[in-house]
């Protein structure tokens, strides 16, 4: 077996298929590691995929090519209670032509895809092969190796896109050792099997048209939030879960995930369904102060192996930046491979790069998202406020009514707190 | 519907190594008053005994989430890793 290439990629995610699409593009001789039995075979998410421009560039009619289930056109926020919701939603026409601004996908189909787009452009995809270790020679990183008989792979870079745990990242001393809880979600998710006339029927939709929603409450107090996604003929529901909040908890992940399908309004929309698949995984919630390091001598981190994960509540961003991350890894090694340079300093142009894009300049501008996130108010006390001012505001008992403003600040000093509702409004509006 | 982590292996599919890719020291577990890796797993693959002070951990329905990794306070595994290549979970769709 061939053992040494211009570039090892380990990891056949979004992030890892990119930047190997991007290098054999260019003509690097690059080794795409993936531990499953194919890409994807190991890899969760929510189920919307957003608009990738990243890709973009390279499939111009990305929409005709890649496996999707649904683009979505309406999105919707719900406040949820243990009887009660109350949703925003937003149908948009624009949305409903190329190109679209977001998909449901599954991963074994999309990330295979990816991958096979990748070995199209000259990649070696080498499947069923777990990395162990990196090698390292006078501080610089040269190869892998491997878990199956410890032989080893040697690169002059590799590009670390092992996922949220990056053992690779973690063995080049690229993060730290532990993880902090409160940085990091724990999703759960069930598949749910459903005809598409139903699923159109009840959601409003046509052709293949999808709707996502989010929803903020009902989780027993856990930070956290649940999704909703329709794919072409299934439902994914799925919560991400705080594990710095779950700890000292009684409650489980299942448990939770159980009580929120029997919630009247979500049992509505179920109703009829079949479990098709249950999986988890983690997500990486920290934002920008919670990233390893992103580059050393002969290595670069991308994806979530990075961190690179964007969560406000209306937005759960992850493999767009996973992608646009992969491709600048890629662009670097290409330029790296030009100067015959893999120190550190050299590969320090991807870090530049990432600065310049989207992704750390929307990692920035978030940057202090997680911390307004870490109220345990919103996840209990905001929904309630919500649902029962609509109750109010709806209800005809023979009483006479209170004026809105009336209304609004008792209702805001039963359940939150006047000082709190301040507090929590000032550092919401600097947060998002 | 509901998710019975009794009947996982009839919805989520397995190729279980027989060699672990976890291993635990049950008993650093013993002298750790937390055990958050009981209730956060979300497959459900440790499990307390009160009476007996007994950790017990099953790889067997394991989910690759790194949950228990990132919860346990007590660095109480001996091994903690990803399964060698093509053995453990195989997700079809999610």
């Amino acid at each position: 077996m061939k053992t040494t290439y211009d570039a090892i990629v380990v990891g056949a995610g979004p992030a890892g298929s990119s930047a190997a699409l991007t290098m054999a593009r260019a003509g690097l001789d690059v080794a795409l590691l993936e531990r499953g039995a194919f890409p994807g075979e190991k890899n969760m998410f929510g189920g919307v995929l957003h608009r990738l421009t990243a890709l973009e560039d390279v499939f111009p009619d990305f929409w005709e090519l890649a496996p999707w289930e649904r683009h979505i056109v309406k999105k919707n926020l719900t406040f949820m209670t243990q009887g009660s919701s109350f949703s925003v939603s937003f149908d948009n026409e624009a949305a409903d032509t190329p190109p679209y601004n977001g998909y449901t996908v599954y991963r074994p189909k999309f990330d295979n895809w990816l991958a096979q787009e990748a070995v199209k452009a000259g990649a070696t995809l080498l499947t069923r092969t777990t990395v162990d270790d990196v090698i390292q020679e006078q501080g610089r990183v040269v190869g892998v190796k491997l878990l199956r008989d410890g032989s080893e792979l040697r690169a002059p870079v590799v590009i670390a896109a092992d996922g949220v745990l990056s053992f690779t990242a973690k063995k080049a001393g690229l993060r730290q050792a532990r993880f902090k809880p409160d940085n990091q979600g724990v999703c759960v998710k069930a598949m749910i099997d459903m005809p598409k006339e139903i699923i159109d029927d009840r959601f409003g939709l046509v052709r293949e048209q999808g709707a996502s929603n989010e929803i903020v409450g009902n989780t027993a107090g856990v930070r956290g939030g649940t999704f909703l996604y329709t794919n072409y003929d299934s439902l994914s529901l799925g919560m991400v879960l705080e594990l710095g909040s779950m700890m000292g908890k009684t409650t489980t992940p299942y448990d939770l995930l159980n009580n929120f399908m029997e919630q009247p309004q979500i049992a509505k929309l179920l109703r009829g369904g079949k479990l098709l698949e249950y999986s988890a995984h983690l997500v990486p919630k920290g934002g920008y102060d919670a990233m390893p390091e992103l580059f050393g001598d002969g290595i670069m981190v991308a994806g979530d192996a990075a961190g690179l994960c964007i969560i406000t509540g209306l937005n759960l961003e992850g493999i767009n930046l996973a992608t646009q991350s992969g491709v600048l890894a890629g662009q670097a090694t290409i330029e790296a491979h030009r100067q015959r340079d893999f120190s550190k300093s050299a590969l320090k142009t991807y870090r530049t790069l990432l600065e310049e894009s989207y992704v750390l300049k929307d990692l920035k501008m978030y940057r202090r998202t997680p911390n307004m996130l870490h109220n345990d108010r919103i996840y209990t006390q905001y929904p309630e406020l919500v649902c029962g001012l609509m109750d109010e505001i709806y209800r005809i008992d023979g009483q006479p009514k209170e004026t809105m403003t009336k209304l609004l600040l008792r209702k805001a000093k039963e359940t939150i707190g006047l000082k709190n509702l301040l507090a929590d409004v000032y550092s919401g509006w600097r947060a998002l | 519907m509901k998710i019975n982590l009794d009947e996982i292996f009839d919805y989520t599919s397995f190729n279980i190594d027989r060699d672990p890719h976890i291993i635990l020291d049950e008993t650093v577990c013993q002298g750790c008053d937390q055990r958050a890796c009981t209730n956060c797993c979300p497959a459900r693959c440790y499990t307390w005994d009160e009476e007996n002070k007994k950790m017990t951990f099953v790889h067997d329905g394991c989910l690759e989430c790194g949950t228990c990794y990132v919860v346990c306070q007590k660095d109480a595994f001996t091994r903690w890793r990803y399964p060698k290549g093509g053995f453990g979970v195989s997700f079809r769709m999610t």
